[in-house]
């Protein structure tokens, strides 16, 4: 048999064993594939490949400080079959919402876990560590959540924190957030994979387990910890509505007729030009939509700091801190004081001097005079 | 880069512009509180419309329409690309689409943008008169003579954030965030330097033409 076939057999036995038909497995791996970056021919055969033959990593999902949002978006995707592919074999040995175990029990699957497959392992964090007063908004087990987090990553062979909490501290990291979330970077420090965003496309925290098993290595990551492959652009780069940003035609509230019309949302407060993330091209809900092109701007929800970024619909270039009216007045009276007060007490001096010719002008005064 | 950026759009945006206010007030009333000389002569004209004249003919038809003033070729083109340049600011730093969303969040309302190829035209035209300007200075013996360091300042700071601002409506570099704390980094700084400098006489302006205008019309002379 030769390498061609034995690779055929095993895929033909791989999807009898998951009753999974080839026509559906092909076309999630092709979806996968551009998740990677890759091309959708070339690159699916890779990705099939590399499902049908390599054996998976384990993997500890922590749950911190969160919504389990993250985890929602990952097991409701509109391809269960494929996600299911790979989780089911992903062997997620411990994941609170989704492990049967629970108690003493849970968090003994964990440490065995760890102690089997040290070093091999893939820790995942959803939610953002809690440092704060010495890590008690946040226990797991009765122990603080930093110690876990810490614990649990010490022998992992990566760490990959999904969701904004967990990348950049999220909500619970927002001003006046009393936990004072931080990100899982600020606690392991850099080498984390960010899967930002609020949640994150399933397909994206997908892509990060799929690049592993194709590439044996993680993917390649921009300044901010998010793989390349799929926060390379901008939603604005790949935005349905590009065009109408273009040529200057915006929807100036939500029931005027530019929204009819399907106008760019900029002056709603669209944050897809300084937000990375691939909603336009993988989109939500089975590659259906994606916020902007349902009608409601981008709220940048995969960059750092999103809920503290001026209000959602408050303009990408509006300000993020401006002064209010008092004391806007205020400045411009203390200015007007100070400069009648220089006035004054110019005059003043040249009153008290003896001299009768009137004082030389300064340079300053002498321009504004010029000026005048 | 994001924490530059919001650095820029935050706390530096705050210090930067109530700075721009106390020192343009300090500017502003240290003129006025100056002894006004008084005119007892008869006057002969409107002082009030000249005034208004003289204001509107400077903001609407001198720099348009060099000719009238009989000026050389050479001066008539650095002429224009003056009058361009300053018309050409002032639409984009008030009827930019991202400029109004700044307004707005400033004065708590806003007006329509003007359409962005216009405005991108505009910018573009602002450069380009920015460079002329730039060349008549440093080209020109008087202009030479009159010019310091400060004078070719003041051209490269208003040109930042206008080609900043240009690079990333055409993203032609990226990172984008990384153009936009430039760009906020630049409109910081010259929120700090206008008061500074000469740049400042696009408020006195408005005080000295009407000035200029009233004193001209006593004295029955067209403004």
């Amino acid at each position: 048999m030769s390498g061609e076939e034995k690779i055929e057999s095993a895929l033909r036995e791989f999807l009898e064993r998951k009753r999974i038909s080839r026509r559906d497995f092909l076309k999630g791996c092709g979806v996968l594939a551009i998740a990677l970056g890759l091309s959708q021919v070339d690159g699916a055969a890779k990705v099939a490949l590399a499902l049908a033959t390599k054996p998976r990593p384990p993997v500890i999902w922590l749950s911190l400080q969160d919504c389990t949002g993250c985890t929602e978006s990952l097991t409701r995707s509109q391809s269960p079959q494929l996600l299911n592919l790979i989780l089911s074999d992903l062997s997620l040995d411990y994941h609170e919402t989704l492990q049967a175990a629970a108690g003493a029990g849970a968090e003994e699957s964990r440490l065995a876990t760890m102690r089997d497959y040290a070093g091999k392992y893939v820790l995942v964090v959803e939610g953002s560590p809690t440092p704060q007063d010495g890590g008690v908004y946040c226990v797991l087990g009765g122990r603080s959540n930093i110690d876990v987090l810490k614990e649990t990553a010490a022998s992992a062979a990566a760490v990959v924190a999904v969701g904004n909490c967990a990348c950049f501290g999220g909500i619970p990291g927002a001003r006046q957030s009393p936990s004072g979330g931080v990100g899982v970077r600020d606690i392991l420090g850099n080498g984390v994979v960010h899967i930002a965003g609020c949640p994150p496309i399933a397909e994206a925290i997908t892509a990060v387990f799929v690049h592993l098993l194709v590439f044996d290595r993680l993917p390649e990551l921009d300044g901010l910890g998010r793989p390349l492959e799929t926060y390379r652009n901008t939603i604005h780069d790949r935005c349905v509505r590009r065009t109408f940003y273009d040529s200057g035609q915006y929807v100036k509230s939500f029931d005027d007729q530019g929204a009819k019309q399907g106008y760019c949302l900029y002056l709603l407060g669209c944050k897809g030009p300084t937000t990375y993330n691939a909603c336009p091209t993988l989109r939500w809900n089975g590659g259906v939509s994606y916020p902007i092109q349902s009608g409601h701007p981008c709220l940048g929800c995969s960059e750092p700091h999103f809920w503290d970024g001026g209000g959602f619909y408050a303009g990408q270039s509006a300000p993020l801190a401006s002064p209010s009216g008092v004391i806007t007045a205020v400045a411009v009276a203390a200015g007007a004081a100070l400069g009648v007060g220089a006035i004054l007490a110019g005059r003043a001096k040249s009153r008290t001097t003896s001299s009768p010719a009137p004082p030389p002008p300064s340079d300053s005064s002498s321009q504004e005079e010029k000026t005048r | 880069m994001n924490d530059v950026l919001a650095f820029a759009r935050g706390p530096l945006f705050y210090g930067s512009l109530i700075f721009f206010l106390v020192a343009m007030a300090f500017r502003l009333f240290r003129v006025l509180a100056l002894r006004w000389q008084v005119d007892r002569a008869k006057p002969k004209g409107n002082a009030v419309e000249g005034a208004v004249v003289s204001l509107l003919k400077a903001l609407l038809i001198f720099p348009f329409f060099p000719g009238l003033k009989g000026l050389p070729q050479r001066s008539a083109l650095v002429f224009f690309a003056g009058g361009i340049f300053h018309l050409s600011l002032f639409l984009v730093i008030f009827f930019t689409a991202a400029h109004t969303l700044v307004w707005q969040s400033l004065l708590g309302f806003r007006w329509d943008p003007i359409p962005t190829p216009i405005i991108d035209g505009f910018t573009a035209a602002t450069i380009l008169a920015l460079i002329v300007l730039a060349i008549n200075r440093a080209t020109n013996p008087v202009l030479r003579l009159l010019s310091g360091p400060s004078s070719y300042l003041n051209l490269l700071f208003v040109l930042t954030p206008f080609l900043t601002g240009f690079i990333m409506y055409h993203r032609l570099i990226q990172p984008y965030n990384a153009v936009f704390a430039i760009h906020m980094l630049a409109v910081d700084w010259l929120l700090v330097w206008i008061p500074l400098s000469r740049i400042a006489h696009f408020m006195f302006y408005f005080f000295s033409r009407p000035a200029h205008g009233a004193e001209f019309a006593r004295r029955n002379a067209v403004p």
